[in-house]
């Protein structure tokens, strides 16, 4: 049994670490509130859906696209939506956050509620692995999730994009002044968050079925992850998640399943009380209290 | 000038006594309000709005010497979801009650929590009422304690005492067939499953089994991965899931892809239409589901399921026929005929005469046999001839729903499924 | 030729300053309509429920309770502090309420006060600890709170668990049933109004608009804040109470998440900081679900439609556009 928890906490951390990369690299990195990550989670699996039931697409081929449309989804709601509101980060939170209620409730007022909304796994199969069956799905999502957040702390530490991104959250007329386009590069992150929300979308989707819960609780897993580790820093997500789905994993093991919903939002709670800016967090201290 | 001012009032005399006549016909209206989002609840309204126009097609209900026809309103009351909305479900049902001014009102709640806070709404206005979704037997008990105030409401489909029962006599089956006997119970965390759960763990008490554990899971649970690594660990050979909401397919294809041993026998919602097979490629072999209620499985014992199940067809496509859910549609178009059985033999709309002649009903419904005990639950039992009937199939290759329980409807045995066939 | 656009105030404005508005019928009418009127309407509604029927008076009190919500997320807001979780207030009042009636057969003139109180002083104390986080981290934490209470009261199954109290004892009569919100909402909003134009209120606003500066002028801003939040519970809950009793049922739906974005929207297409507006915004708003109630769930999409547009493009809200046009008018004018 000890080996089952490990390896199905490794699993369900990574889950969530890639869930919360995206909404990271917007809200942590640049500055940018996205609350309506959710939304854009369960968009890219509709369309993913979409684009294989009514299009016929293949599976190779659905999948960039679905990233692709995600992606421009989020750079449009910058320029349409957050671009009168930048700086104001109250007013960004509301009007994401509305948006992102607004598509998922469109999406369960078009009926996306049945059992028979699933993607396709990748590879199907099963591997054992320390006497625990794993299947092959969940070993892509690990892999995919580890390099995606290698590839976070290399793109925003060394390429001039990713460094910008931090420029503008830090100070934003000093990078303007440097000549770092604000907009641009505002909106470049928010169409970069949603193409990772969507590429962990279609990775995790196949494990269960896309359903508007889903969405709701996408939000509050990568607002957890982010709080925990800390906002800016990809050493955060992956600690932050590791906590976390330990946590989860051990919870329903030992006292109930019925708990491991209250361990995220408790622990929310007693991290914003105690360390509002997480355990890797740094430069937010001066503006998150008082 | 003066004969043409004649004739048009007799004209119009003539068709103000015609429309007269018509207006006579005054329709009887039947209130809907349910989760029309579920599939229970979204079949349960075709086959009650397919039995209001087979009986309009007859004439309509005999009342008091007059035929009137019948009309039925609907609402949505998105009771199924997570965080089951109450509130929201109240205020619905309560604008269908002042706006569509029902007679009564049929199929009723889908979810028990919204039955019992409902009950005080329907005693105020005095509706009669027929519910066929909703299980929690605390119902009953409510009914019996405040037998004046709770007198209008009545219920036509299975509840989780008789769905205990039922399961008992399955699980005794296995047992005596495959030498099985350690159980493990998953359920949802609503009152009509956890009470479900709670009479079959005294079942598994009384008969020697041992349950190797007893799990609750919340609306919109999509990870069921703890409790089935302690059904591998534990070594149970029976899994029991008591589910509605569709992310319990969730708990099939994990159990699958996590290669866990274990005959899976209970109730998980997308698993019980007739399309699950293509929906989850196959991998629903071997677990048996239960239909709370016959008409999505015709049974030949049962002539009027046969005719429901190829009417249903006819009217709404095969496609939906395949897709009826395994809860709420046969006791939905039950609740009309009985309803309309009931006004006629009370020969008035008076709540309280529908009531008394409700309590008499003995009539053959889709579901078989259908009488009410004191407590107003409808009585289910083995034989279609002395009461109503759910029954237990089995998904066998290629794809087929093969009832196996009860007796008088059974077409195969419950075979262990090759996934547990060393 | 060239134009400019031009904005003065009225001339029956200019005439209503000070003693002045007093001389002559038009501009105490011009004064006193605006108020009197919606007052008077609220207050006459209900006797009007013979004409309108049973349902819009049943509309009537779900809008006083949620503009009572409304009203308390603006005096949140008058102090800094953007809310998102409305129903933690709503929610502690109504299982205090509800709670009280079936464990010790209270009749509901007790538990609503005892209800509104303690739900107050309950968030109040929850909230203590953290109203020292500002901006964003605040309205995270008043998301997860109504969450983190609902799943508790699901798992641990105190309070009646996921099925709730059902059962309790209705309100005494019609007329309290309809009297008693507008009375509460018409208080709520004429007293916050006065609140914050007294010194007690600028001190509220110092605090939102920099309360590094006033902490540096000796006042405890802490305090300041926890009585504000302390006023805004006292609203909340006594909606929470009172819909306790109208139901008949209180259960975990007390926190869900409608009862703190239809506040917050409310808030934000009438008008932040003026208490008018969240009010104005809940009379906008709440027949229009109910009257939209046949699209089923399109009605949040059409919410949060709203919501996006009003934060985007109408921040002021509408009370503060039609307070602007009835104060001012605009005329295009030459530039020389």
């Amino acid at each position: 049994m000890i080996a089952s928890i490990i390896v199905y906490g490794l699993v369900n951390s990574v889950i969530l670490a890639l869930i919360a990369i995206g909404f990271s690299l917007t809200f942590g990195i640049s500055g940018v509130a996205n609350f309506a990550y959710g939304g854009f989670y369960l968009f890219s699996g509709y369309l993913t859906w979409m684009l294989l039931k009514y299009l016929g697409l293949p599976f190779g081929l659905a999948i960039p696209v679905a990233i692709l449309a995600t992606g421009l989804l989020g750079f449009l709601t910058y320029w349409v939506i957050l671009l009168r509101v930048r700086g104001i980060v109250l007013s960004e939170v509301i009007a994401t956050f509305a948006l992102g209620v607004g598509m998922l409730e469109f999406f369960r007022w078009k009926g996306f509620v049945t059992y028979e909304f699933t993607l396709p796994y990748f590879v199907k199969g099963v591997v054992e692995i320390a006497g625990v069956p794993l299947d092959y799905q969940r070993l892509i999502i690990i892999g995919i999730g580890l390099v995606l957040v290698l590839f976070l702390y290399l793109f925003t530490h060394h390429t001039r994009i990713g460094l910008s991104f931090r420029g503008i959250a830090q100070n934003e007329r000093t990078a303007i002044s440097l000549g770092i386009e604000s907009d641009w590069t505002a909106a470049l992150s928010l169409a970069l968050g949603s193409a990772l929300a969507a590429v962990a979308a279609i990775a995790i989707l196949p494990l269960g079925i896309i359903s508007i819960n889903v969405g709701y609780d996408v939000l509050l897993i990568a607002v957890a992850v982010g709080i925990i580790g800390g906002l800016e820093s990809a050493a955060g997500i992956l600690v932050g998640s590791l906590i976390l789905g330990y946590a989860q994993v051990i919870t329903g093991m030992y006292l109930a399943p019925e708990w491991t919903m209250v361990v995220y939002l408790a622990a929310i709670v007693v991290v914003l009380a105690i360390k509002p800016s997480g355990l890797f967090g740094k430069f937010k201290e001066l503006e998150e209290r008082v | 000038m003066k004969k043409g001012g004649i004739l048009f009032a007799l004209v119009a005399l003539f068709s103000f006594i015609l429309a007269g006549g018509v207006n006579a016909a005054e329709p009887i209206v039947l209130g809907v309000p349910t989760a029309l989002g579920s599939i229970e609840g979204k079949d349960g309204w075709m086959a009650v709005q397919m039995a209001v126009e087979e009986i309009n097609a007859k004439g309509g209900v005999l009342v008091g010497g007059k035929r009137r026809p019948l009309k039925a309103y609907s609402i949505d009351t998105r009771e199924h979801e997570p965080g089951i909305p109450v509130h929201d479900a109240l205020t619905a049902v309560e604008k269908l009650i002042l706006e569509k001014k029902p007679h009564a009102i049929v199929l009723g709640a889908f979810r028990s929590e919204i039955l019992l806070a409902s009950m005080d709404l329907i005693a105020k206005y005095k509706l009669p009422y027929i519910c066929s979704i909703a299980m929690t037997p605390v119902f009953q008990k409510k009914i019996l304690q405040n037998y004046d105030q709770y007198k209008y409401m009545f219920r036509n489909c299975l509840n989780a005492v008789y769905l205990v029962k039922y399961l008992g006599q399955v699980m005794g089956f296995i047992g005596k067939e495959f030498g099985f006997n350690r159980a493990y119970l998953i359920v949802q965390d609503t009152l009509w499953a956890k009470a479900t759960g709670k009479g079959l763990q005294k079942w598994y008490e009384k008969n020697g089994w041992q349950l190797m554990g007893f799990d609750a899971y919340p609306l919109g649970a999509t990870d069921f991965s703890s409790s089935l690594i302690k059904v591998r660990a534990k070594k149970a050979q029976v899994m029991v899931p008591i589910f509605d909401m569709p992310q319990s397919g969730i708990l099939l294809k994990q159990a699958r892809s996590m290669k866990v041993p274990a005959l899976l026998c209970g109730f998980i919602s997308p698993v019980a239409p007739g399309n699950a097979w293509q929906v989850f490629e196959g991998e629903v072999e071997g677990m048996v589901n239960f239909l709370f209620e016959i008409g999505p499985i015709p049974v030949k014992a049962v002539p009027k399921s046969v005719a429901f199940n190829r009417n249903f067809g006819k009217r709404w496509g095969e496609e939906a026929r395949i897709r009826l859910s395994g809860h709420g549609p046969g006791p939905a178009y039950d609740a009309v005929y009985i309803m309309a059985d009931a006004i006629e033999r009370a020969g008035s709309l008076d709540p309280d005469a529908i009531v008394k002649a409700l309590e008499k009903t003995d009539m053959m419904g889709v579901v078989g046999r259908i009488r009410f005990a004191k407590d107003h639950q409808a009585v289910y039992g083995l034989d279609p001839k002395e009461a109503a009937i759910g029954c237990a199939f089995q998904w066998k290759k290629p794809g087929v729903r093969v009832p196996v329980f009860p007796e008088i409807v059974a077409e195969g045995k419950i075979e262990l499924p090759p996934y547990m066939k060393k | 030729m060239r134009y400019r656009k031009e904005r003065l105030d009225r001339g029956i404005k200019a005439r209503c300053e000070d003693i002045f508005a007093l001389s002559s019928w038009r501009e105490i009418l011009y004064l006193l309509l605006p108020r009197a009127v919606p007052v008077l309407g609220l207050l006459v509604f209900p006797l009007l429920k013979g004409i309108v029927g049973l349902y819009w008076e049943k509309v009537l009190v779900i809008t006083c309770a949620i503009g009572l919500l409304a009203l308390s997320w603006d005096l949140m807001a008058s102090v800094g502090l953007v809310s998102l979780g409305q129903a933690l207030f709503f929610g502690a009042g109504a299982y205090i309420a509800g709670a009280l009636n079936q464990a010790f057969g209270l009749s509901p003139l007790i538990t609503i006060p005892i209800g509104t109180l303690g739900g107050a002083l309950f968030c109040t104390l929850l909230l203590f600890p953290v109203l020292r986080l500002r901006g964003v981290y605040f309205a995270i934490i008043t998301l997860i709170l109504p969450l983190l209470f609902a799943r508790v009261i699901e798992t641990t199954k105190i309070l009646g668990g996921t099925e709730g109290m059902s059962g309790l004892s209705p309100l005494p009569g019609i007329w309290f049933e309809l009297y008693v919100p507008v009375v509460a909402l018409l208080m709520a909003l004429f007293g916050f109004r006065r609140l914050i134009n007294e010194d007690y209120g600028l001190v509220l606003q110092g605090i939102r608009d920099n309360d590094r500066a006033v902490m540096s002028g000796a006042i405890n801003i802490y305090k300041f804040k926890a009585q504000a939040v302390f006023m805004a519970g006292v609203a909340g809950a006594f909606s929470g109470a009172f819909m306790t009793h109208y139901y008949q049922f209180v259960g975990i739906p007390a926190f869900a998440m409608d009862y703190s974005i239809l506040p917050l929207t409310c808030a934000v297409l009438g008008g932040v900081g003026s208490f008018a507006g969240p009010t104005l915004g809940a009379f906008i708003l709440v027949p229009l679900s109910e009257v939209l109630r046949a699209f089923g769930t399109l009605r949040v999409v059409f919410y949060s439609a709203i919501l996006i547009i009003c934060v985007v493009g109408l921040p002021e809200g509408i009370f503060h556009y039609i307070q602007r046009k009835y104060h001012q008018f605009e005329r295009l004018v030459e530039v020389e």
